[in-house]
């Protein structure tokens, strides 16, 4: 189990928690389908410490790096 | 007739739909294309009108837009439920689609982008999902229309006599607190108290402050924790938690009853642009390079001419034959020049500049319909973390390059409360269209050979300026808020023409709208006040009424470069609107035309004070309606002086600067 910001660009995961991501952030990714169990592919990442954008079902989300680095993933 | 709430998810075609089954005409609740408020239309048949609502994805909002669906259903009375859901993303369509079931109104689900769903391996039985929601399920293609009349059809059968409305069991300990809050709730309401008690434990926001209106705090209170103890108790999660596990176990079920699926591993189209697009090392330029190019378009290679012509028009023959018309009716002097140098004058010279505008709003619509403003939330992130925002603030900044009004209302998307505030506060640094005119006057007559660098350098300043003053406010007013960032970046797609088309008239209608009033009004004033004086009427301009209001303002604005009473008056007017600026110098320069008015205006600045007085016009009070937006948004007296107040010092200042800097350099 790793930090999202370990995976590499294209790698696949499965989230295993989110317990440590900010509330109304947790919010918003249980809206858009991104909850524990989720399978996500990271797409892209801005420079400069900038956001994260992962995929989940065809759907993408963007977040912040220190976001993902609270979310808990397990590489595929 | 009729009342149907068209509700849905973000990007899932909604507006789409909603113009296919309203036709061209359509009354529209706010300037803005994003559906930041409720816009009502009327189906093609004409039986019955429809609301299209902001796109949410719960009822239980986070933000100001996603409050403006659950305030509509609790208040506002309407016959049915249209929900648009994307086949493509059912799992979380169908978490909206529950809560709404559960609100008891009869309700139709339009399956949207079927297509696209099957492109991606995912195949929906209809039949069967019909049947596991009890409600009629039709499949559209709200882009091309495919399946609207059958929609429209299904909306007006008529609605047979109250199936009994749709529940999910939540678990005993869940029951039993539902339970306690209907018998305690009494008063009979339009809609299912057992909704209400659902999204009462939920936590949502907007129903609590509705029950606390009939409540004491301390029944409500008592309530919700003691349904919170009990599911902790037995299910070891929050009430909010539980409540959403459970909506998602029932749609899980119905998914795996109706969706199959085949792998197909392929690449899509979006994925091979986000590739470039929110490439880490391209994004960033690639996004100043778009801004270069709608810049270039709107104002150098498209804009320009034609504004030019509908100038010449304006200068020569409708003046000659509105002259010509007005001498073989015998109109007397006085009327001819009211109508000539006051009404052509004065609207004409800000009339001339809706190609540009409506070219600038085509572009901005043309970013919102392709997907492509959310990227820009995602590149631009970074850059707005440092000052203290979030990406998605970045919106409404470029949507306030359109019009200041609707990047106000753009700003509620944003989740926190604060930066809301400072987006809001911040947007009117946005160079708007309606202040292209007075650049284009001054940039005409001081800069012809650099037009575009000196727009541009206007258009950097706004920004730097608004960045600027986020980080300073995110220090002082933000300081105990965090922000908070995440963004949903849609599927690409190549926009419609005819929606393209529909929400820049939407947008840009307001200013031809204000021509016809504000600015029509504004002329005929501010003429007579520049025709009568207290000596007389017909007075030399310089002893008119006009003269004397401009020449208070006159010696404050002399250490910025333009002590004059012209531009003291033009100033003042320019706050019913910043064209208006034009139009009184029009009026009182007293030219036919724009090219004469830029030749006298040399006598009257130098390159410097022009500049000068172009920052000062960029920075200085938003416009009346943009004050009355932020009023509205806001709803703080405080904050909506603090925005006219900050502008005014704002504006002061870096004039101030610029001129009395630039003059020791000698320019």
């Amino acid at each position: 189990m790793v930090a999202m910001t370990q995976l590499r660009v294209g790698e696949r995961a499965k989230i295993v928690d989110l317990s440590q991501v900010s509330d109304l952030v947790k919010r918003r990714l249980l809206d858009m389908g991104v909850t524990e169990g989720a399978e996500i592919c990271l797409k892209c990442t801005m420079p400069l410490g900038g956001p994260f954008m992962i995929e989940n079902c065809g759907q993408c989300v963007g977040i912040r790096r220190h976001e993902a680095m609270n979310i808990q993933v397990k590489p595929l | 007739m009729m009342h149907i709430a068209l509700v849905g998810n973000p990007n899932t075609g909604k507006t789409s739909l909603f113009n296919q089954l309203t036709g061209t005409y359509e009354y529209v609740g706010n300037w803005s294309g994003v559906t930041v408020e409720k816009k009502v239309g009327v189906l093609r048949s004409k039986k019955a009108k429809m609301i299209d609502l902001p796109g949410v994805y719960s009822l239980h909002p986070l933000s100001r837009d996603e409050r403006v669906v659950t305030q509509f259903l609790l208040t506002e009375s309407f016959d049915e439920i249209l929900n648009i859901v994307d086949a493509s993303q059912l799992e979380r369509n169908l978490l909206l689609t529950v809560q709404l079931l559960e609100f008891g109104k009869p309700l139709t689900v339009a399956l949207n982008m079927v297509d696209v769903a099957e492109r991606r391996g995912i195949f929906i039985d209809q039949a069967k999902l019909a049947e596991a929601l009890r409600v009629p399920v039709v499949p559209v293609i709200a882009r091309t229309g495919k399946g609207c009349d059958q929609i429209e059809h299904t909306l007006l059968e008529k609605v047979t006599g109250q199936t009994e409305p749709f529940t999910l069991f939540y678990g005993e300990a869940m029951e039993r607190a539902i339970e306690r809050f209907i018998a305690s709730w009494g008063t009979e309401e339009q809609f299912p108290v057992r909704w209400l008690a659902i999204q009462f434990y939920e936590g949502n926001s907007y129903v609590r402050d509705y029950v606390a209106e009939k409540w004491p705090e301390a029944t409500w209170r008592s309530l919700y924790e003691q349904a919170e103890k009990e599911v902790r108790h037995t299910e070891q999660m929050s009430l909010a938690q539980f409540i959403y596990e459970k909506r998602r176990s029932f749609v899980k079920e119905v998914i795996e009853q109706v969706v199959q699926r085949t792998e197909i591993g392929q690449v899509t189209l979006t994925d091979r642009i986000d590739a470039v697009v929110t490439n880490k090392y391209i994004g960033i330029p690639l996004f100043l390079l778009a801004m270069y190019m709608l810049f270039q378009l709107t104002f150098d290679w498209l804009g320009a001419p034609l504004s030019d012509l509908l100038d010449g028009f304006f200068a020569g023959p409708l003046t000659d034959s509105v002259t010509a018309m007005l001498e073989a009716i015998g109109a007397s002097e006085f009327i001819r020049a009211l109508v000539v140098d006051g009404v052509i004058a004065g609207v004409g010279g800000v009339l001339v500049f809706v190609p540009q505008i409506f070219i600038l709003f085509f572009f901005i619509s043309f970013l919102e319909d392709s997907g492509y403003m959310a990227r820009v939330a995602l590149v631009m992130d970074r850059l707005m973390e440092a000052v203290g925002l979030n990406g998605k603030a970045f919106i409404p900044l470029i949507i306030g390059f359109g019009c200041n009004v609707p990047g106000v209302m753009a700003a509620r998307t944003i989740e926190q409360p604060r930066e809301r505030l400072v987006t809001t506060l911040l947007t009117p640094l946005m160079s708007c269209s309606a202040r292209l005119p007075v650049y284009a006057l001054f940039v005409g007559a001081f800069f012809a050979a650099h037009q575009a660098i000196v727009v541009l350098s206007l258009y950097v300043l706004g920004i730097s300026l608004a960045l600027i003053l986020a980080k300073l406010f995110s220090l002082t007013i933000l300081k105990e808020e965090t922000s908070v960032f995440v963004v949903e970046l849609p599927p690409y797609r190549m926009p419609q023409w005819q929606a393209l088309w529909r929400s820049t008239w939407d947008k840009g209608k307001g200013f031809v709208k204000k021509a016809g009033t504000f600015i029509f009004g504004g002329s005929v004033a501010i003429w007579l006040l520049s025709y009568v004086g207290p000596h007389g009427v017909n007075v030399n301009m310089d002893d008119s009424f006009l003269a004397i209001i401009g020449g208070i303002l006159a010696p404050l604005l002399a250490p910025l470069g333009f002590g004059t009473w012209q531009a003291g008056a033009a100033l003042l007017t320019g706050f019913l609107a910043k064209e208006v600026v034009v139009s009184t110098m029009n009026i009182i320069y007293h030219v036919p035309d724009v090219e004469s008015l830029q030749g006298l205006m040399a006598t009257h600045f130098t390159p410097l004070s022009a500049f000068s007085f172009m920052v000062f016009v960029l920075l200085y009070v938003p416009c009346l309606a943009t004050v009355a937006t932020i009023y509205k948004e806001t709803s703080s007296r405080k904050w909506t002086m603090f925005s006219i107040g900050y502008a005014l010092v704002l504006a002061y200042i870096v004039s101030f600067v610029i001129y009395q800097v630039g003059g020791l350099f000698g320019f």
